[in-house]
C-alpha cells in the first residue's frame, strides 16, 4: 500500500513538474542573451510556417529575451532561397537565419561556404528520431516537422469512403475531384512527389493524371480546393488542414497505410549574419519548449520532445512515415518536376 | 544660331529625360546585358535558345498573346459603352456606376480571382450551383478554370482603364461638332458612330494597350487560375527560370520579345491616328449636352449594372462573406459570423498596420514622382523639345510590358551596387513602383494634352511669356482634372502591386499585396479577405477624401450638375 501511494505520489509529482516546468536555461544562456542585446538587428528568413505563427514564435522571442529585436520575412522555399541568393551576390548581410523547406537548400548553401556551424546546447531536447536529419558538421539543424498525407473535405466524404492510401487518390470516382500542389513551387509537394515515384515509379502520377487533378501551386492550396468544395480529397499538409478544421471547416486528415510523407525542416545560421549571437540564441528558441508550445498552438508540429501534440493530431513519432533521403531530394526535386510538367503540361 | 532661341527650361526638360533614362533604360539594359551573359562572363545567344527551344515555353508566350488581345477587346466591350453612356446620355444611376468602377479599379486581381474562383468553379461555383438548382442540369456551365475564365476576371479587372481612358475624351468633346452631324441630317445614333466615337480613337486605343500590356505581364490571377487550369501563360513560365537553381538570364532572354511587341504596338497606334487630326480641345468654349435615351437609358444603365456585378459586386460578396466568416467553406449563416480575422489582422498583427501606412505613403509617393515624370515627357514629346523626341515616349511605355517581376530583377540589379545602393529601403520599392507604372501616368498625360491645341500655349509666347509661364497659367489649370484622375489612376494600382513588390520589399518595408500573397498560398482565405478588404476600403476612403480636396467637379462633374 506504502508503494503504491509512494507510486501515485511521484505520478502525480511527475505530471505536475512535465505540465510546469519552465524550460530548463542552457547552458551560457544568460552570456547570450547579454551579447545580443548589443547585436544589430536580427532578421529570419522562413519558409517553415505561416506568417501567423512566424509572428508569432518572433513575439514569443522577443518576450522571453528583452532587449532583443525580432524581424521576419516569411515566403515560400524557392522565395526564401532566392532572396538570400540575391543577398549573396549582392554582399547584402539582411538575414541572421534562414529556414527553408527544401533541404537541398541548406546543403546547397553549405557547399557554397554561406553558413557557420553552431552546435545548440539545447539539442537534446530535439525529437530524438529527427536528430539523424541535422548537418553533421553542424550548419544545420532540424527545427520544424510536418507531414503531407491525406486530406478530405467532410461534408462531402465519409469517413468510410475516404481515401487510406495514396493509391486511392487514383480510384476513377475521385476523377475531377483530387486536389494536389506543384512542385516547381512547393517543397512539401516535391518530396512527396520524389516520394511517390520511389514507392509506385512515375506510373502513379500517368493514372493520377486520368483523373484530372486540380493543381495548385503550394501544399496549402489544397485546403482552399476543399474549403470550397472545389475538390473533395487531395494530398494536403498536416499543419494548415488542421488550422483550418479548428476554425470549424468541414475537413479531416487521414494517415495514409503506406506512410505519410515525413517533412523535417532545417535552419541554419548565416555566415555574414549581421546579429550572430541572437541567431544563436534564436535557434536555441526554436529548439526550446517555450517555443514549440507556441507552435502547438498555431497546430504545427512540435520538435521538441517534452511538447506533446494537440488532441486530434497524432505524434510524429507514432505515425508511420516514409522519406526520401536527402540525396533523393537533392536529385529528385528538379528531375519530378520536369517529368510532373511533361505529364501534367504545366 | 538656334541656341539663342531656346528657353531656360531646356535644361529641366534634359534633368527629366535624365531621370527618365535612369529609372527606365538602366534596369531594362542591365536585363538586356544579363540575357546575352554566359556563365563564364562572355557574350552569347545561347539563354535565348534556351528560352524559346521548347515548345512548352513558346506556346505560353502564343497563351499571353491571346489573352492580352481577348483582355484588350472585351475591355473595349465592356468599357466603351458605359463610357459613353456615363459621360453623354442621360442614364440614371450614374453615381453608382461610377463607384462601381472606382471600386473594381481598387480590388486587386489576385484577390477578385480567388473570388470567381468560388463564383464559377466548376464543382462548387455560387454561379454553377444556383444554374443547376434552377434547371436541374447536372453540372453548370461556367468554369472559370480556362482561357476564357482567365480572360472574364483579368478583363473585369482592367476594363476601367478603357473606361477612364474614353470617358476623358469623351468629356472633352463639344457638343458642336455632333450638332454639325445633326445638321447635316444624321440620327443620333449615326453621330455617335461617325462623329464621337472616332474622336475618341486615340483614347480607345490607348487603353487597349494598357490592358493587353497588363494582362501579359501579371502573376497573382494567372498562377490562381491559370495552373489549375492546366495551361501556362508567360508570367508563370518565368517563375520556372527563377526556381532554384535560378535562371535570371534565360529569364531575361525570355522577356526580351514582348518589348518588341510593345514596339510595334505603338507604332500601329500613332500610325493610325497620325493620319487624322484629334483635337478637341481648342479653348474655344463649347457646350455638351446628354444625349437623350428615352426608354433605353434603362437597358443601358442594366448593361453597366451587368458589368460591374462581373467585376465588383458579386466578387465583393464572397469577399465580404469570408472576411467576416469564421470558416468560409460554411457558407453563409448567422452562427457562421464573426468579427475574429478583422481583428487578427487590425489588432493581433502589428505588421498590417506598419503594411497599410507603407502602402499607401509608397503608393502615393510613387504616383507623385510617375506622374511629374510622365507630363514632362508627354509634354516634351508633343512639343518637339528636343530632337528624338519620340523616343522617350517608347521608353516611357517599356515598363509596363516587363513583367513585374522581371522589372524587380532589373531594379535589383541595378539598385543593389554602386553608386546608387536603394535595396533595404523603401525608396526601391518606390521607384520601381513609379517605374512600373509610368507608362498610365503616360499615356494619360499624353491623352490630356494632346487634346490641347500649341495655339493656346503660343498665344502666351506671343504676348512675351515663357514656356514655363504657359505651362504654369494655361496648361497646368487646362490638364488639373486630367491630372488628378491619372494620379488615381497610378496611385490605386501602385497600392495593389504585386509581383515587383515581393522580390524587393525587405523585413522593414512589407506592403499589403504582400502580406495577401503569403495568405493566398497559406489555405488562410479568412485572412486573406479581411486584408483585402482592409486594403480596398484604406484605398477608397483616401481616394475620396482626394476628391473632396480637389473639389467635388473633379470626375463627377457630369452627374454632379
Amino acid at each position: 500500500m506504502r508503494q503504491l501511494v509512494a507510486l501515485v505520489f511521484a505520478a502525480v509529482l511527475a505530471a505536475a513538474v512535465s505540465v510546469s516546468a519552465p524550460a530548463r536555461a542552457f547552458e551560457g544562456e544568460k552570456e547570450l542573451h547579454e551579447a545580443a542585446k548589443k547585436d544589430k538587428p536580427f532578421t529570419w528568413y522562413t519558409a517553415h510556417y505561416n506568417s501567423e505563427t512566424a509572428a508569432a514564435i518572433c513575439n514569443g522571442f522577443e518576450a522571453k529575451y528583452p532587449g532583443v529585436k525580432c524581424n521576419y520575412v516569411r515566403t515560400t522555399a524557392q522565395v526564401a532561397y532566392q532572396r538570400q541568393a540575391q543577398d549573396q551576390k549582392a554582399g547584402l548581410a539582411v538575414a541572421s537565419v534562414i529556414s527553408s523547406t527544401d533541404t537541398s537548400h541548406h546543403g546547397r548553401m553549405k557547399k557554397d561556404g554561406w553558413l557557420q556551424p553552431y552546435t545548440p546546447k539545447n539539442l537534446s531536447e530535439l525529437i530524438d528520431a529527427f536528430k539523424p536529419f541535422n548537418d553533421p558538421d553542424h550548419q544545420f539543424v532540424a527545427t520544424a516537422a510536418g507531414l503531407v498525407l491525406l486530406t478530405y473535405n467532410t461534408s462531402a466524404v465519409s469517413e468510410k469512403d475516404a481515401p487510406k492510401k495514396w493509391t486511392d487518390l487514383l480510384d476513377p470516382k475521385w476523377k475531377g475531384k483530387v486536389s494536389i500542389g506543384h512542385p516547381g513551387f512547393s517543397g512539401y509537394v516535391g518530396t512527396w512527389v520524389v516520394q511517390m515515384k520511389k514507392l509506385y515509379g512515375w506510373d502513379y502520377f500517368k493514372k493520377l493524371e486520368l483523373n484530372k487533378p486540380r493543381i495548385g501551386r503550394s501544399i496549402n492550396d489544397t485546403v482552399t480546393m476543399l474549403n470550397a468544395k472545389e475538390s473533395l480529397v487531395a494530398a494536403g499538409p498536416s499543419a494548415t488542414t488542421l488550422e483550418s478544421k479548428a476554425k470549424g471547416n468541414p475537413l479531416a486528415v487521414v494517415y495514409p497505410e503506406d506512410g505519410a510523407i515525413l517533412m523535417v525542416s532545417p535552419s541554419s545560421i548565416l555566415k555574414n549574419a549581421p546579429a550572430p549571437n541572437t541567431a544563436k540564441l534564436f535557434i536555441e528558441y526554436l529548439l526550446s519548449k517555450d517555443c514549440n508550445e507556441i507552435i502547438l498552438k498555431n497546430h504545427q508540429d512540435p520538435v521538441n520532445k517534452h511538447v506533446k501534440p494537440a488532441a486530434g493530431a497524432k505524434p510524429l513519432t507514432q505515425v508511420k512515415t516514409i522519406r526520401p533521403s536527402y540525396e533523393e531530394i537533392d536529385k529528385g526535386i528538379p528531375e519530378v518536376i520536369e517529368l510532373f510538367r511533361d505529364t501534367f503540361g504545366i | 544660331m538656334r541656341w539663342r532661341h531656346l528657353d531656360r527650361s531646356l535644361f529641366l526638360w534634359l534633368l527629366v529625360a535624365g531621370v527618365l533614362l535612369l529609372l527606365v533604360v538602366n534596369p531594362i539594359a542591365r536585363l538586356l546585358w544579363v540575357s546575352l551573359q554566359s556563365p563564364s562572363g562572355g557574350l552569347t545567344l545561347d539563354n535565348y535558345v534556351r528560352a524559346f527551344s521548347r515548345w512548352r515555353y513558346v506556346e505560353a508566350l502564343i497563351n499571353s498573346l491571346t489573352l492580352g488581345l481577348s483582355v484588350g477587346a472585351l475591355c473595349t466591350l465592356f468599357g466603351v459603352p458605359m463610357a459613353w453612356a456615363v459621360s453623354r446620355t442621360d442614364m440614371p444611376g450614374k453615381t453608382l456606376v461610377w463607384i462601381a468602377v472606382l471600386g473594381t479599379f481598387i480590388v486587386p486581381n489576385y484577390l477578385s480571382a480567388v473570388a470567381w474562383i468560388l463564383l464559377a468553379g466548376p464543382n462548387a461555383g455560387w454561379l454553377n450551383r444556383v444554374w443547376t438548382s434552377l434547371t436541374g442540369a447536372a453540372a453548370g456551365p461556367f468554369n472559370i478554370y480556362s482561357m476564357s475564365g482567365l480572360v472574364l476576371v483579368v478583363a473585369a479587372s482592367s476594363f476601367p482603364y478603357m473606361f477612364v481612358f474614353t470617358r476623358s475624351a469623351l468629356d472633352l468633346i463639344s457638343s458642336e461638332m455632333e450638332d454639325a452631324a445633326t445638321t447635316l441630317g444624321a440620327g443620333v445614333w449615326r453621330t455617335t458612330w461617325r462623329v464621337t466615337l472616332p474622336l475618341t480613337l486615340p483614347a480607345i486605343m490607348g487603353a487597349f494597350i494598357v490592358a493587353f500590356l497588363e494582362a501579359i505581364a501579371i502573376f497573382g490571377a494567372p498562377a490562381l487560375i491559370a495552373l489549375p487550369g492546366r495551361f501556362q501563360v508567360m508570367t508563370t513560365t518565368l517563375w520556372q527560370f527563377f526556381e532554384f537553381p535560378p535562371k535570371v538570364e534565360v529569364a531575361a532572354a525570355y522577356a526580351m520579345p514582348l518589348l518588341a511587341v510593345t514596339v510595334l504596338l505603338f507604332w500601329l497606334q500613332q500610325r493610325i491616328i497620325a493620319r487624322k487630326g484629334y483635337i478637341a480641345l481648342t479653348g474655344k468654349g463649347g457646350e455638351r449636352r446628354m444625349v437623350r435615351l428615352g426608354r433605353w437609358r434603362w437597358v443601358v444603365l442594366g448593361y453597366c449594372l451587368f458589368v460591374t456585378a462581373l467585376s465588383f459586386f458579386l466578387p465583393m460578396v464572397v469577399v465580404l462573406q469570408a472576411a467576416f466568416a469564421k470558416a468560409w467553406g460554411r457558407g453563409f449563416s448567422l452562427d457562421n459570423l464573426t468579427l475574429q480575422n478583422v481583428r487578427f489582422v487590425v489588432i493581433d498583427q502589428p505588421l498590417t498596420r506598419a503594411a497599410t501606412l507603407h502602402t499607401f505613403v509608397y503608393g502615393g509617393t510613387a504616383a507623385v514622382i510617375a506622374l511629374t515624370l510622365a507630363l514632362a515627357i508627354a509634354y516634351i514629346v508633343r512639343r518637339r523639345l528636343v530632337p528624338y523626341a519620340r523616343v522617350l515616349s517608347y521608353v516611357a511605355m517599356a515598363p509596363f510590358v516587363i513583367p513585374g517581376i522581371v522589372l524587380a530583377i532589373g531594379f535589383y540589379a541595378s539598385y543593389t551596387v554602386k553608386p546608387l545602393v536603394l535595396y533595404g529601403t523603401a525608396w526601391i520599392l518606390i521607384l520601381a513602383f513609379a517605374t512600373r507604372f509610368l507608362p498610365i501616368a503616360y499615356a494619360n498625360s499624353d491623352a490630356a494634352l494632346r487634346s490641347i491645341n500649341p495655339e493656346m500655349e503660343d498665344a502666351v509666347r506671343i504676348l512675351g511669356g515663357g514656356r514655363l509661364l504657359a505651362l504654369r497659367k494655361v496648361v497646368g489649370p487646362l490638364l488639373k482634372r486630367g491630372l488628378a484622375g491619372a494620379f488615381i489612376l497610378v496611385f490605386i494600382p501602385a497600392t495593389r502591386e504585386l509581383s515587383s513588390a515581393i522580390f524587393l520589399y525587405t523585413a522593414g518595408t512589407q506592403v499589403l499585396a504582400v502580406l495577401l500573397f503569403d495568405k493566398s498560398d497559406e489555405g488562410n482565405f479568412e485572412y486573406l479577405s479581411a486584408i483585402g478588404l482592409i486594403l480596398v476600403l484604406g484605398t477608397v476612403a483616401l481616394v475620396l477624401a482626394g476628391f473632396r480636396l480637389v473639389g467635388r467637379d473633379f470626375m463627377l462633374r457630369r452627374t454632379a450638375s
